[in-house]
């Protein structure tokens, strides 16, 4: 079993109901053996009297009726008899009885005996039995019985209210069970929430939030995070430098080539394998920052910083070829993307935009109804025709090489949006004429107050 | 026009003087961040080519120093890096245009005059003044449609009132702007050159004022 709650529960209840169970027959047998010692405390009382009346009757059994004169041994088949047997065999019995007797006494013990039979009216009666002699000093069985129906009828009684009253314990027991549950998980389900909007925060989760069994885990989870986060950074750091540390000799020889070509050397070779060696250097250090990158634990990224700092850097590079570049987007938006991330898309989506551009690019962000960010990116350049859009995505597709560049931009930019669960969409601009470039993006959370 | 290239691999920075310098360029090189700060404050330099991967300052950082001081150079940025993020840093920072390398050198110088002329607020690479005409592109200078040999010191005059035009320029400034940071100055060369421009293209086309300096009036 894998859920706290389940364990906790089903705990709970198996629990609940074995004190139940035991908590019903303990109570229950001793409540009936109680009123087991009362009936019988009844009944022999109602011998001793049966008895005493034989006795005062001056051993004789005219009138014997109107002597043992209770009430309740007159109404006929009422559950309450009695029966006097004389030692010649003559018997007589009270009138409830009508014309059934009660058994015969086994042997002619002095001792008291207890029976238990089947009485006239088909109901299992108690019966007390003594032979007492009498002042002939003859021997006469005085017998009384009682129905046991009452009696049972009582004990269902008082087992039906038994089980209401448990039933009720054992409902509020349950009910106890899942609030405590729910009380003692809430620090988990807390810790949950925390984990999934936790690089919301950089500092990552604050231990002194949790119950003392929580934090050494919250603080694990942190550790883990923060490490993981250094691994990233490193990996990325590394990679930068790779890549920092291949480019300048490739510059250099880039160079050197240049200056053959013009004077006259043919080194075309050469630089078609720098240009393949330099354009698989890009896409390669692209893929693994795509790769590296964990849609679920990304930081929220400010769109009014990142976006800010596009729209200062694409202002300066539009104004250097007499072009416009305009930026509009709502305050307070923000991108559950890595901010280094964001601004790749951002900027090979841009400097393509720009690259293209008659004269103007237009960049709008806002907040979509479903809750994402949509980002439209749009030029009045030539566009991509319909039949070529799903080709210009591919990487290294470049569709145009009238200009410079590795045709690697849109693809990168698709690949990063992916990671992240993003999506990309090409088409052409209603108001510009050129490309418009639409970026569905997933929101971060609003900040938390704290 | 004057450069300063700061790059600290040597072989690049020798190949971007190189390309410069034949382009009539005038440039200085810094090897290190410390250094490219100290040669922008001090030095008036058009462009400064800034790698931002320089050893004991990181090129970021004298992008900002320079212009939090109030230098207002054009800057250009050199990054070996594939972020946008560094580009972006660096454009944000104030730089005025980036390359990520490697690049081509006619890339790079194309960038660098378009810098110098944006600067000088001239729009077309091609400037004229009544029969002369200079092509920044190429430093060809033709009189009446005729090419014109020059010195590169001469171009260097030239080219300079020319993005300065319909403005006096004296002689210090002049030669601020066409000697390297550590070359021989005199200022009484200024006028060899200038005179040596008067005869190739015409006694109209520079004038002078008298103990103040040069000027070459609007140009078209």
């Amino acid at each position: 079993m894998t859920s706290l709650r389940a364990r906790a529960v089903t705990g709970g209840i198996l629990w609940a109901v074995a004190i139940i169970v035991l908590g019903l027959a303990g109570l229950s047998s001793y409540m009936t053996s109680q009123s087991q010692a009362r009936f019988l405390e009844v009944l022999e009382t109602r011998h001793s009297q049966a008895v005493v009346a034989v006795s005062n009757n001056s051993d004789t059994t005219v009138g014997l009726e109107r002597a043992i004169g209770d009430l309740v041994y007159q109404v006929p088949l009422s559950g309450q008899y009695w029966q006097v047997q004389t030692d010649d065999g003559r018997v007589y019995a009270s009138p409830s009885l009508e014309e059934a007797r009660l058994p015969a006494p086994n042997g002619r013990s002095e001792a008291v005996q207890r029976r238990e039979f089947v009485g006239p009216g088909n109901e299992p009666l108690f019966a007390i039995g003594q032979w007492v002699p009498v002042r002939d000093g003859s021997l006469w069985h005085v017998q009384v019985a009682s129905s046991l129906q009452s009696f049972d009828e009582e004990q269902m009684d008082l087992r039906r209210t038994l089980l209401t009253a448990f039933a009720f314990v054992a409902f509020m027991g349950v009910l106890g069970a899942l609030t405590q549950v729910a009380v003692v998980l809430q620090p988990l389900n807390k810790l949950r929430q925390d984990v999934s909007g936790r690089w919301e925060q950089d500092g990552g989760m604050k231990v002194a939030d949790y119950p003392v069994e929580v934090a050494p885990l919250v603080h694990d989870i942190n550790t883990l995070m923060e490490r993981n986060r250094d691994i990233m950074r490193r990996s990325r750091r590394q990679a930068a430098d790779l890549a920092h540390a291949i480019k300048t000799p490739s510059a250099i020889m880039r160079n050197e080539l240049d200056t053959l070509i013009m004077n006259g050397h043919d080194v075309q070779e050469a630089v078609d394998a720098l240009d393949r060696l330099d354009a698989q250097l890009k896409r390669s250090f692209a893929r693994m920052r795509a790769d590296g990158t964990d849609s679920t634990m990304v930081v929220a990224t400010p769109l009014d910083v990142a976006l800010g700092r596009m729209q200062r850097a694409f202002n300066a590079l539009a104004e250097n070829e007499g072009k416009t570049f305009t930026a509009n987007f709502e305050a307070g938006m923000r991108v559950r993307m890595d901010q280094s991330d964001f601004e790749e898309v951002m900027g090979n989506l841009l400097d393509n935009a720009l690259k293209w551009a008659a004269s103007e690019v237009r960049l709008k962000a806002e907040l979509a109804k479903d809750g994402q960010i949509m980002i439209t990116i749009a030029d009045d350049g030539p566009g991509i025709p319909k039949e070529e859009i799903a080709k210009a995505t591919q990487s290294g597709q470049r569709l145009d090489t009238s200009k410079p560049g590795t045709g690697l931009g849109l693809a990168i930019a698709h690949d990063l949006v992916h990671a992240y669960g993003g999506k990309i969409l090409l088409s052409k601009d209603e108001a510009l004429g050129g490309l418009v470039v639409h970026l569905r993006l997933p929101a971060a959370v609003a900040k938390r107050a704290d | 026009m004057r450069i300063l290239i700061a790059e600290d691999e040597p072989v690049l920075a020798s190949q971007l003087k190189k390309t410069l310098v034949s382009e009539g360029l005038t440039v200085d090189v810094a090897v290190d961040g410390a250094e490219a700060q100290y040669l922008g404050e001090t030095e008036p330099y058009d462009v400064i080519i800034l790698d931002l991967g320089l050893p004991i300052r990181d090129g970021l950082t004298v992008l900002k120093n320079l212009r939090s001081g109030g230098n207002d150079t054009s800057i250009l940025i050199l990054t070996a890096r594939n972020d946008w993020t560094d580009r972006v840093d660096g454009l944000d920072a104030g730089a005025d245009d980036y390359l990520t390398k490697p690049f081509h050198m006619a890339e790079l110088s194309a960038r660098v005059r378009a810098l110098i002329r944006r600067k000088a607020g001239k729009a077309t690479p091609v400037f004229s003044k009544d029969e002369v005409t200079f092509d920044t592109r190429t430093n060809q200078v033709m009189v009446q449609g005729i090419p014109t040999n020059l010195t590169s010191q001469e171009i260097a005059v030239l080219s300079y009132l020319f993005h300065n035009s319909g403005r006096l320029v004296s002689r210090t400034e002049l030669s601020d702007h066409i000697y390297q940071h550590e070359g021989d100055r005199d200022s009484n060369t200024i006028a060899v050159f200038v005179n040596r421009l008067r005869k190739k293209l015409g006694s109209d086309l520079i004038e002078t004022v008298r103990g103040r300096g040069y000027v070459i009036k609007a140009t078209a």
